[in-house]
């Protein structure tokens, strides 16, 4: 596909953003107005300024995921306007912000390349984890940690003055941050990693001291599952890590382990933690807790049933019932109001910018890019699989955003570097 | 009325959902180079005889690969006396142009180097053949 092609695209996903919020807008009885120019000019704007930014930055860089972000994007931001249309101005902003970011992030790697991480890795880790703890800030400070619906995960910035504040999710970079060390890590260890040579059993296993990044991968998960409260995050770190030392290595056996520990893991969560055991009581039968913690899974479900194939139709369902929609249940928001179709077109999307990501591992010659381009792949991937099976009920409900789709800023943010690392990755192989 | 006129803008809306997802899956396929008209980009597909005695001057690398030498059998025939009857063998691999030298007796250079195991070329690259010059385009 061609730059002009890729353009092209990006302008056709903004036309869509902007034909749903005129939907929208006409389902409340209004004609044309401003909104629907300024959804349009957001789109074009961001994407198609990061889209300049490749031109000019990473000319050989891959031009299939920037058409599909712009899509995945604009589906989700017409339901955020159809919910909450204030949501929806400030989205807009945060789709310019998050962009210049990535224009940013293409510029500083313009000569050096993702090769340059490898150099500071140990820094990368240290800042991540850092950002990983820093919603544990006191509340007194002026940079302070929040507790929102039970998890710490959000940082605050009093601006002095006024009763104005900045808020973001540094967790969000952090497991950017994170998976970039392990890329880096793994493409040093993992020749040694995947050597099995003792048996035990039947089962092949490595080196005793191999085993030590799998534990280290269970203890910074339960350590935010602990600490913040967040079983989503704590769930996607620990997948991420056994995923990508799967890719590295080839061997199984840190799958199993993986698998075993985060069993345990889970059950012994549930036993010691509170917040945990209502969640997968609610998970498991739903309709029993309906009043309290099974409220938003069952809403979520109504919702997606009384979709059918075609949806209500943009702006004439009630996914405002469900609690939290424009942020964790945007997918089932989705499947009310355009059905199955709908739904279908999203994961398709998912499909698509996913199988793009890997292709672009697959077809890197260095390991420390194969293992950066398969594990960011592998962050959008698992958390688009934990949140959809959260509203799905195929999984416990955990507080993750849909990459792309739902509302809020730091996600929007680490999304769109994540693609940008991705077409910088997707260049360097065309040097 | 208006509730048709709804259903309509809705399946109308859905449609362009679909519509777009076509344009990129198209776009793939091309991407992929799976649709015979559309050449991979980037990617060193050529190769084109500089010096020597052939009966062609260039050939469009396919999967399969391309058997050189001074053999009547072979895919790419070079009337060079330093050629072996097999020599080299040019193909592609994960999308990359590899050559793999068959075992012949004055050796297939990659860029001057003399290369024993299969190596991996770029555009560019030239390819040496007893007296007989290949470039990777």
């Amino acid at each position: 596909m061609t730059r002009r092609a890729e353009a092209g695209l990006i302008v056709a996903a903004a036309l869509i953003a902007s034909v749903g919020v005129a939907i929208v807008e006409f389902t409340r009885g209004n004609w044309l107005n401003a909104q629907v120019a300024l959804t349009f000019l957001a789109f074009v704007a961001s994407f198609g300024g990061v889209h300049l930014a490749v031109i000019r930055w990473a000319p050989g860089a891959s031009s299939l995921l920037l058409p599909t972000a712009t899509f995945l994007t604009a589906v989700g931001f017409i339901e955020i306007y159809r919910i909450d249309s204030e949501a929806a101005a400030l989205q807009r902003w945060s789709l310019l912000v998050a962009a210049a970011t990535a224009s940013m992030v293409l510029w500083l790697l313009r000569r050096t390349g993702v090769a340059v991480f490898r150099r500071y890795r140990y820094v990368i880790l240290a800042i991540g984890v850092a950002f990983l703890l820093l919603p544990l800030l006191p509340n007194s400070w002026i940079i302070h940690g929040a507790t929102v619906n039970g998890s710490r995960l959000w940082v605050r910035l009093d601006i002095p003055g006024t009763l104005r504040v900045l808020s973001f999710q540094p967790g969000e970079i952090a497991k950017i941050l994170i998976t970039i060390f392990l890329a880096s890590y793994l493409a040093e260890r993992a020749e040694a990693m995947s050597v099995v040579s003792r048996k035990i059993g039947p089962f092949k296993v490595p080196e005793p001291r191999h085993l030590g990044p799998v534990i280290i991968a269970g203890a910074a998960a339960s350590l935010v599952l602990i600490y913040q409260r967040d079983l989503g995050a704590s769930l996607l770190l620990f997948g991420v890590f056994i995923g990508m030392l799967y890719i590295a290595t080839g061997r199984s056996f840190y799958v199993i382990t993986g698998a075993v520990l985060a069993v345990f893991g889970g059950i012994g969560a549930y036993a010691t933690f509170d917040h945990v055991a209502r969640r997968i009581e609610a998970w498991l039968d739903p309709f029993s807790h309906i009043t309290d913690a099974g409220y938003q899974t069952v809403q979520g479900l109504f919702a997606m049933g009384s979709g059918a194939l075609t949806g209500s139709g943009i702006g004439l369902g009630r996914p405002d019932l469900i609690p939290a929609v424009t942020t964790d249940f945007i997918f089932a928001a989705i499947a009310e109001e355009m059905g199955l179709a709908g739904s279908l077109a999203v994961l398709a999307g998912f499909s698509l910018l996913i199988a793009a990501g890997f292709g672009i591992a697959i077809r890197s010659r260095d390991r420390f890019r194969k293992y950066l381009a398969s594990g960011l792949t592998i962050v959008i991937s698992l958390q688009a699989i934990i949140i959809l099976g959260g509203v799905l009920r195929l999984l416990p409900i955990t507080g993750l955003t849909l990459p792309f789709m739902s509302y809020g800023g730091s996600s929007l943010l680490a999304n769109m570097v994540i693609v940008t690392l991705l077409l910088r990755v997707s260049h360097e192989e065309r040097l | 009325m208006p509730v048709l006129f709804f259903n309509i803008i809705k399946l109308l809306f859905l449609l362009l959902l679909f519509l777009f997802l076509w344009q990129i899956s198209r776009s793939i396929r091309s991407h992929l180079g799976s649709n015979p008209g559309t050449r991979t980009e980037g990617h060193a597909a050529e190769l084109v005889i500089l010096t020597g005695d052939t009966e062609i001057d260039r050939v469009r690398i396919r999967p399969q690969g391309h058997v050189i030498g001074r053999s009547p059998d072979a895919d790419i025939r070079i009337s060079d006396p330093y050629s072996s009857e097999f020599h080299a063998r040019v193909g592609i691999q994960d999308g990359q142009v590899v050559v793999h030298d068959l075992g012949s007796t004055n050796g297939t250079y990659v860029n001057g180097r003399r290369v024993t195991s299969p190596t991996s070329v770029s555009r560019g690259d030239t390819v040496q053949i007893g007296k007989t010059i290949l470039e990777v385009r």
